[in-house]
């Protein structure tokens, strides 16, 4: 908060409020505020996500803490009265849900963290991602100045070995470990790559975060580069995200001239560019050799490991390469310790997971909770319940993912837990599903998108996914026949024993999931 | 290498740590099924997942021919799990898969249908979905089935990595994923060199050769091993033989000098083989009209014409062309026949146009005039001064060994050459000289080298004689004024000379480029020299490397197919040598040095030359100034022509005998690096045909000298009892890859690089050279530089390309190459055709426009009778070695409307 | 810009050839890769036609027949599949009178199917071009596609 201001407006612009007309709204705020005398009592604040979604142009003011949404042009003159001359909220659009405010972690009950005390997203929403002061003015640059200036390279890998950060990009693999690889190689230069391809339907929430707070994926990366010995970062952004792209190229901008990335930072010796990479339509680049030929120019298929990136990875040099909101931990982890760190989330897992819920719920949208919660958790107390019906089943951690029916409600989310069930956490995306979902319908469309997006590289992803949707496909247009979904699960779990990499690996997940949760639901049609 | 144990099927098993599973199996007898890699090329993907195994505490199954094996693992290849696996990954491939095995040329010799039979798999259990691709037959070798392709990669890695060509790629993606030529065209329409190695590696019948189809299956083959009788590479394969004929060519990994690589003529230029003119009765010109007759009349006719001209002019009035064409055996029988039986040293083959410079540079510098290093030593170069050498097109394989040394290894290339040839995308620098000005540019550079002082002090003090001369005259060419001569920048030079002297190993290669000037043989004491003052001689992967042409152009000359030289190169003039032949031939023979190429077609012209036989050369369109030529062979009294098609020469002669291809005869010849090769015999002579060699003989008999050998491996025994370079050569040493010379006795391995601790003629000798003009430069009237030489697809006077279908559809007609500028301020465009004048005649050929001659330069290839180049050459000799002038001359370029 | 002005901004490397060929499609008035283009690329950027050609080919945003002017992409995943996604692509279908991966005669639309854009939040949703359009239905797939014509013909006028 700058000026003398009584109140701030915050705009939320991010993808989906862009679309409803978010920047228009913005302009006719500020007219309004000039024309009402208000100039220099409010001020109009561009924001990333603020939370909801889908629910139009999204605002929210300050300090007071109130979230509008569906905001329309012609509510503005009105609002601005009603708010700001008669200081009273403006019921018509008021919406359930507050910003989010700074609140002592020390003392909260960690397992709660919707729009408060969050890690990774707690300046969205709340300063303006395209201003770098306000990212300062919250904190940001902290860490990296206690990195640089207090702390050892190793230091720094030991912090982030014990804080028990594990990767958010799906597989899990311990953060601090994997940089300790990285750092050990010996070839230079060495490379930090944030991994910014979120291709996972159902996935977004890292493009909320580059959108919403951009500085702090960029300085966990200049710390990652500093511990492990690499003055170049590179952004692998999908094509797809406009505003993520503009958002962190701006932000590089600023930081470089801050001196916060470039040469001597912070007048240190330490030297860090960050680059951004597009992608340009591909799927599998998200896992990270592919991602490593794609950034190279090259057709987007995995790489044999070993060798590991850490030790041959972008042009052949030690590379390491983490998730958007695997370095979005970063700073805070730096900034308040590793101890801070565990008491969220559980054992195995600590720290909060940043989920996109959607499907037949009331609140689809972001959340970001304690690792560990349960469905149950998410859907009646973030979700705002079933929308209509009643639950069926869930996919977590996106098409790749797997299938919790409702005996699985209870089962805590992180890492450890899913892995004894044989599952695994994935990427964050959390789709709801009532009964009016059929299962042969959704597996369809599922591995139509693997019959898309496999590289082609070997048999068992490249022919396995497309004949699995053949046989589906054959089934619900009732021409299944006996042994089908026996072929089916040979073929699946057969993909999962052969394929070269985790796409291949992962595509059937979901198939042999239902065929052992509904099997009548094959039959049945099969029947038929 | 750390060694480690590990389990395999039960079975404890030391390996070396980081081999992969697949050969650590292979080694301990384990044979785990592949499809998609070529360990041999050093290419596993691991894509296809057939050699998946099961290791025990892994999640998955691992790919064998990627996985790499550590202590304690312990590995099971045949448990139900993987059987299953492959089972289905099998199951999968053949499900899209035509199974038309029974009319597929691959029948027989196809992986898929080897897994299948192996796994007993007989159809997919996941239904069917075709691919429904068209077929590709753009290119006219190739025949592209991608319904067939089990996407393996095969053939883009070889095509990419080995050929590096970059026709074809992978292109798309998921079940969309096929092998793609360019930008997905028709094969023809791309990059493609049609070399086949994409057919060679194709484990299933997604490629196939096309002239092959439907004439032969797998096993009704017999597989010939032999030796290409193209270029000089020497490359290796294979005839496979069906009913007598010979139906096509296949390679294989085991072959020393090329592997699995053979360029398009060895590949797919075989069917002239076949060709119904082949020439297959001796013919006698009656009346101005062949008439057939037989080997009788015809040994007699010749015996009785030999006899009275050599009675009434003296032997030296006869003279005989022998062949690179032909074996060792043959031109060793040739030249015993002209010196034994006709008398005379009047013999000489088309080395003369070719290496001859070759022949007198070197040996004066070095004491013998071959390839000082092996191909293979190529790749290892750090650094290859490549210079008048168009080699992807002319040496293939050779140029694959340069492609790697640069991509794999990182060697520097310097490529000197007037034209824009394909090395040049390679070359850290590209030096553009004016035809003709190799002297003053090699004077550049060693003038760059003496000054800094990057001259190789201790080689030249120990080794060599004649520096202090040297470093004289070089002096004078500063870059600047070689600059002016050559048209090279000056710091080029620098740069060009700094590379050559620096890199720890520099291999000068060389070819037709220096060799074809009336200064040839200057130009290759320049290499000689420059090679000599950096110390890059007697060392592997350096050395000066004059790449030769002919198949068996080495060895014709090895054999003293030369008017100086008996076999070996001994001198006719050195009474020992001499005294040695004659004892061991039995007859008195002349130390008179006999007649060059160029030498004999003038003195016929003159008329002192009354007869001449010509075994498998087409001087009629190969030598230079052909109106004046033709005209020499045409006033011989008696011309006699040994060939397998009816030549332009052949047409010239009053008798024409029917010679055999090499897929008819045994032999050996001998390939550019020295290398000793057998040829065999895969089919019967054709119709009356019959092996030179035996033509020789019979035609001796019939003279009165007895010449009596039962099969060629008895004439190389008699080689190596007079030649001491071929003293270990013996036809039951050669089976496996041959022998290179010096190869002095029975136990001698054979020599990979020569010179190594002592010259041939003991210390190397520099000699300075000058810088002189061509011998006819462009003026005003005829102001353009004409230049000659080949194109890939084609050989020589085009007697046997031209009969090739692929070749000659590949390839139809005569090209002259013009540089954009010139065809505009000329007013051509491509396709058009001009009227190409020198001030010996005058030829019409269609226009390429192409940035591959420099402005002022045009070239064209001398494999057209329609359009023959050689109407306009000089044939100005070189005055050592007496090659002719083939690469400059001054034409004058018409428009035709 | 020109070929050889997109490939020298990129410093004519290999790793940017992504970045050089979004440029060079967008670049085009018709938003494809020309055989020309590629041609002229392969030159600059002695990357051979097939490398380029196979590379480009794997990537769904490439194209190499020409397209209209503006793209319309509509999310086949999952999440839009579940609210709509098929109802949405047939409204278009019908709208414009195009199958997928077809262009309107005008040149101004081209229909393509694509996996999860990300803003999955607003199923169904679609791009154009860059920008995204969520929460579709029937009717604002007719407004969208109604505003953006009057548009275009509003600047041909
Ligand atoms: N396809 C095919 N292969 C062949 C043959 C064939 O006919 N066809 N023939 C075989 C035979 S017998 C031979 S001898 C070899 C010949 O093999 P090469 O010597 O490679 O063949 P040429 O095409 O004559 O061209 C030699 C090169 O010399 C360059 N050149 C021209 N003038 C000069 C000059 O003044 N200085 C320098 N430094 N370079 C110059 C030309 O630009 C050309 O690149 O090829 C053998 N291989
Ligand atoms: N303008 C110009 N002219 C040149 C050159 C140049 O660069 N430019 N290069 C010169 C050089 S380097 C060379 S080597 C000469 C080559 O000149 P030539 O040797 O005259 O040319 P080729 O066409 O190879 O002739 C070989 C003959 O052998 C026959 N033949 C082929 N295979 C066999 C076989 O297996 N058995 C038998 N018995 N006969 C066979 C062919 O039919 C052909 O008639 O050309 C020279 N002429
Ligand atoms: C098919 C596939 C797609 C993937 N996509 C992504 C992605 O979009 N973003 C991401 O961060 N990781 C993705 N991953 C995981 C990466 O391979 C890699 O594990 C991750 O980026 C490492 O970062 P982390 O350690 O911070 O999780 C994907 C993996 C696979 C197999
Ligand atoms: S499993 Fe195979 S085909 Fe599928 S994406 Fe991975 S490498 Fe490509
Ligand atoms: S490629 Fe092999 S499996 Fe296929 S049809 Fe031919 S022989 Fe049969
Ligand atoms: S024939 Fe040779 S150049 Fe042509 S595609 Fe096959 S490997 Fe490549
Ligand atoms: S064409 Fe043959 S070699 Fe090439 S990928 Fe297909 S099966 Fe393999
Ligand atoms: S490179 Fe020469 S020897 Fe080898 S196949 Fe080609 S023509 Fe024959
Ligand atoms: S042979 Fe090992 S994966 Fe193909
Ligand atoms: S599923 Fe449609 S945008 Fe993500
Ligand atoms: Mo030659």
């Amino acid at each position: 908060m700058t000026k003398k201001d009584i109140a701030q407006i915050l705009v939320g612009i991010d993808g989906n409020t862009v679309l409803s007309g978010a920047r228009k709204i913005k302009t006719k705020l500020i007219t309004e505020i000039n024309k009402q005398g208000l100039l220099d009592q409010v001020s109009v604040i561009e924001t990333g996500s603020i939370g909801p979604v889908n629910k139009g142009v999204v605002i929210g003011i300050y300090p007071t803490r109130e979230i509008y949404g569906n905001v329309t042009e012609n509510d503005i003159s009105e609002f601005i009265q009603e708010r700001f001359i008669k200081g009273r909220p403006y019921k018509k659009l008021l919406l359930p849900e507050k910003l989010p405010i700074e609140i002592d972690l020390t003392a909260y009950d960690p397992r709660k963290t919707q729009y408060f005390g969050r890690i990774v997203l707690d300046n969205c929403g709340k300063i303006n991602p395209e201003d770098i002061k306000e990212y300062i003015g919250v904190g940001g640059y902290e860490a990296l100045g206690i990195a640089l200036k207090e702390k050892t390279p190793e230091e720094i890998i030991e912090i982030v070995k014990n804080s028990g950060l594990r990767g958010r990009g799906g597989a899990g693999f311990p953060t601090g470990l994997k940089w300790s690889f990285a750092a050990k190689a010996k070839r230079i230069p060495k490379y930090v790559i944030c991994n910014a391809d979120e291709g996972e339907p159902g996935t977004f929430k890292d493009r909320l975060i580059m959108e919403g707070d951009p500085h702090k994926i960029l300085e966990g990366m200049a710390i990652c580069g500093y511990a492990i010995g690499a003055n170049t970062g590179y952004i692998y952004i999908r094509g797809e995200y406009q505003l993520s792209i503009q958002r962190l190229k701006k932000a590089i901008k600023d930081a470089e001239k801050l001196g916060l990335l470039g040469k001597n930072i912070l007048g240190t010796d330490f030297d860090f560019e960050v680059k951004i990479k597009i992608g340009a339509g591909s799927y599998v680049c998200g896992e990270e050799t592919t991602l490593l030929n794609s950034m190279e120019g090259f057709r987007g298929e995995p790489r044999l490991k070993p060798p590991f990136p850490a030790e041959s990875g972008f042009l052949s040099h030690p590379t390491n390469v983490n998730n958007v909101e695997t370095f979005a931990n970063i700073a805070p982890i730096v900034l308040n310790g590793a101890e801070w760190f565990k008491k969220f989330g559980t054992k195995d897992s600590p720290g909060t997971k940043v989920y996109t819920i959607l499907g037949h719920i009331n609140r689809p949208g972001l959340i970001e909770v304690s690792m560990g919660i349960t469905l149950r958790e998410i859907i009646y107390d973030y979700a705002g319940g079933i929308s209509s019906g009643s639950f069926k089943m869930a996919q977590i951690g996106g098409t790749a993912g797997n299938i919790l029916s409702s005996e699985f409600l209870d089962v805590p989310l992180d890492f450890e837990s899913l892995r004894k069930l044989g599952y695994s956490l994935g990427s964050g995306a959390i789709l709801i599903m009532n009964e009016t979902v059929s299962v042969v319908d959704f597996m369809k469309c599922c591995i139509k998108f693997f019959v898309h997006e496999s590289c082609g590289k070997c048999t068992p992803c490249r022919e396995g996914t497309k004949y699995i949707y053949e046989i589906l496909d054959k089934i619900s247009s009732g021409k299944g026949k006996t042994g089908d979904l026996e072929t089916l699960k040979l073929l699946g779990k057969s993909m999962k024993d052969t394929s070269f990499c985790p796409l291949g690996q992962s595509a059937p997940n979901s198939l042999l999931d239902t065929l052992k949760l509904f099997p009548e639901e094959y039959n049945q049609i099969l029947r038929k | 290498m750390k060694e480690v144990k590990i389990t395999i099927d039960g079975q404890e098993v030391m390996a070396q740590e980081g081999k992969t599973i697949l050969e650590i199996a292979i080694e301990a007898g384990i044979k785990i099924p592949t499809l998609c890699a070529m360990p041999e090329l050093g290419f596993t993907p691991g894509s296809c997942r057939v050699c998946v195994v099961e290791v025990e505490g892994a999640p998955t199954l691992v790919a064998s021919c990627v996985y790499p094996v550590r202590e304690g693992l312990i590995i099971h290849t045949k448990s139900e799990r993987v059987l299953q696996a492959r089972r289905i990954v099998l199951e999968l491939l053949i499900a899209s898969h035509p199974l038309d095995c029974m009319t597929c040329e691959k029948n027989g010799d196809c992986v898929l249908e080897d897994l299948a039979y192996e796994l007993g798999v007989k159809e997919s259990r996941f239904g069917r979905i075709e691919r429904k691709l068209p077929l590709d037959e753009s290119n006219p070798f190739i025949v592209r089935d991608l319904n067939k392709c089990v996407l393996c990669r095969r053939c883009v890695e070889i095509c990419n990595e080995i050929q590096q060509t970059y026709a074809i790629n992978f292109g798309y993606r998921s079940s969309k994923t096929k092998v793609i030529a360019d930008g997905d065209n028709g094969l023809r329409y791309s990059e493609c060199v049609s070399c086949g190695q994409c057919v060679a590696v194709c484990p299933v019948g997604a490629l196939i050769d096309k002239a092959a189809q439907g004439k032969g299956r797998t096993w009704e083959f017999t597989k010939v091993k032999t030796t290409c009788n193209y270029c000089g590479c020497g490359c290796n394969f294979d005839f496979n033989v069906k009913e007598g004929k010979v139906i096509k060519v296949t390679s294989n990994p085991e072959s020393v000098v090329n592997g699995i690589n053979l360029c398009v003529k060895g590949r797919f230029g075989y069917d002239y083989i076949h060709r119904d003119d082949r020439l297959t009765t001796p013919l006698i010109k009656k009346n101005g009209k062949f008439e057939k007759a037989s080997w009788e009349e015809a040994y007699q006719l010749i015996s009785d014409k030999f006899t009275q001209i050599k009675k009434e002019s003296g032997s030296d009035s006869l003279a005989v062309l022998s062949s690179a064409k032909c074996t060792n055996e043959e031109n060793y029988l040739l030249m015993k026949f002209s010196r034994a039986v006709l008398g005379t040293n009047n013999v000489d083959h088309c080395a003369r146009l070719c290496h001859s410079a070759t022949v007198a540079g070197l040996a004066q510098a070095f004491g013998s005039g071959a390839m000082t290093n092996s191909i293979k030593e190529i790749a290892d170069a750090s650094a290859i001064y490549l210079t008048g050498s168009n080699t992807t097109e002319n040496h293939p394989i050779i140029a694959l060994e340069i492609k790697k040394a640069v991509t794999k290894n990182g060697a520097k290339l310097i490529v000197a050459d007037p034209r824009e040839i394909e090395l040049a995308k390679y070359a850290t620098l590209w030096l553009r000289q004016r035809p003709g000005t190799d002297v003053a540019l090699f004077n550049g550079l060693m003038n760059v080298i003496i000054n800094e002082g990057l001259e190789d002090k201790e080689f030249i003090a120990q080794r060599t004689e004649g520096y202090e001369e040297l470093k004289k005259t070089v002096l004078k060419y500063t870059p600047e004024v070689v600059e002016k001569i050559t048209g090279v920048p000056a710091d080029d030079i620098r740069k060009a000379a700094r590379i050559y002297a620096t890199a720890p190993t520099t291999s000068l290669i060389y070819s037709m480029g220096i060799t074809q000037h009336t200064t040839g043989t200057d130009n290759v004491l320049s290499t000689a020299n420059i090679a000599m003052l950096t110390g890059n001689v007697g060392k592997e992967s350096a050395g000066v490397n004059p790449l030769r042409g002919q198949s068996n152009v080495q060895g014709a000359c090895d054999l003293g197919a030369l008017p100086n030289f008996y076999s070996g190169y001994q001198k006719v003039t050195d009474s020992q040598v001499k005294d040695k032949f004659s004892k061991a031939w039995g007859v008195d023979l002349s130390d008179k040095v006999g007649l060059t190429v160029v030498e004999i077609l003038n003195a016929a012209y003159e008329g002192k030359i009354k007869s001449i036989f010509v075994m498998a050369e087409n001087p009629a369109m190969s030598d230079p100034d052909l109106n004046h030529a033709r005209e020499a062979l045409k006033k011989t009294e008696f011309l006699v022509v040994s060939d397998v098609f009816m030549t332009e020469t052949a047409e010239l002669a009053d008798v024409v005998l029917p010679g055999v291809t090499i897929a008819e005869k045994d032999g050996t010849i001998t390939n550019t690096e020295r290398r000793v090769q057998r040829i065999r015999k895969a089919i019967e002579p054709i119709g009356d045909s019959k092996p030179e060699w035996k033509i020789i003989c019979e035609l001796s008999q019939k003279m009165g000298y007895n010449m009596n050998y039962n099969n060629p491996g008895e004439i190389m025994e008699e080689i190596s009892q007079l030649t001491p370079i071929y003293g270990g050569i013996h036809y039951n040493r050669l089976d496996d890859g041959g022998l290179q010379w010096p190869c002095p006795d029975a136990h001698h391995p054979g020599t990979k690089y020569l010179h190594k601790d002592k010259f041939s003629r003991g210390k190397g000798k520099f000699f300075a050279v000058e810088f002189k003009e061509a011998a006819e430069l462009p003026d005003e009237e005829y102001p353009f530089i004409f230049t000659t030489g080949r194109v890939l697809y084609h050989f020589h006077t085009g007697t046997i390309t031209r009969r090739s279908k692929g070749l000659n559809e590949i390839y139809p007609e005569a090209l002259v190459e013009i540089n954009p500028q010139d065809a505009e301020e000329l007013g051509v465009k491509e396709g058009e055709f001009v009227e190409v004048a020198s001030r010996r005649g005058k030829i019409k050929a269609k226009v390429q426009v192409t940035e591959k001659s420099g402005k002022g330069v045009v070239f064209m290839s001398f494999h057209f009778h329609e359009a023959a180049a050689n109407l306009l050459t000089n044939s100005a000799l070189d005055p050592v070695s007496k090659i002719p002038e083939y690469k400059v001359c001054a034409v004058k370029i018409q428009k035709i409307s | 810009m020109t070929v050889k002005d997109i490939v020298n901004k990129y410093k004519n490397k290999r790793e940017n050839l992504l970045l050089i060929l979004h440029e060079i499609q967008n670049c085009h008035p018709q938003n494809y890769l020309s055989k020309e283009d590629i041609e002229l690329l392969s030159k600059e950027i002695k990357i051979p036609v097939s490398d380029i050609v196979g590379t480009a080919s794997f990537y769904s945003m490439f194209s190499f027949t020409p397209r209209g002017k503006y793209i319309i992409r509509v999310c086949e995943s999952l999440p839009c599949h579940l609210l709509g996604a098929q109802t949405i692509f047939k409204a278009i279908e019908t709208k414009l009178g195009i199958k997928e991966g077809e262009t309107t005669k005008d040149g101004l639309f081209t229909l393509e199917g694509t996996s999860c854009l990300g803003i999955c939040s607003v199923a169904p949703a679609i791009m154009i071009n860059d920008e995204a359009y969520g929460n579709l239905d029937e009717e604002k797939i007719g407004k969208i596609l109604d505003q953006i014509r009057e548009k275009e013909s509003k600047n041909n006028d």
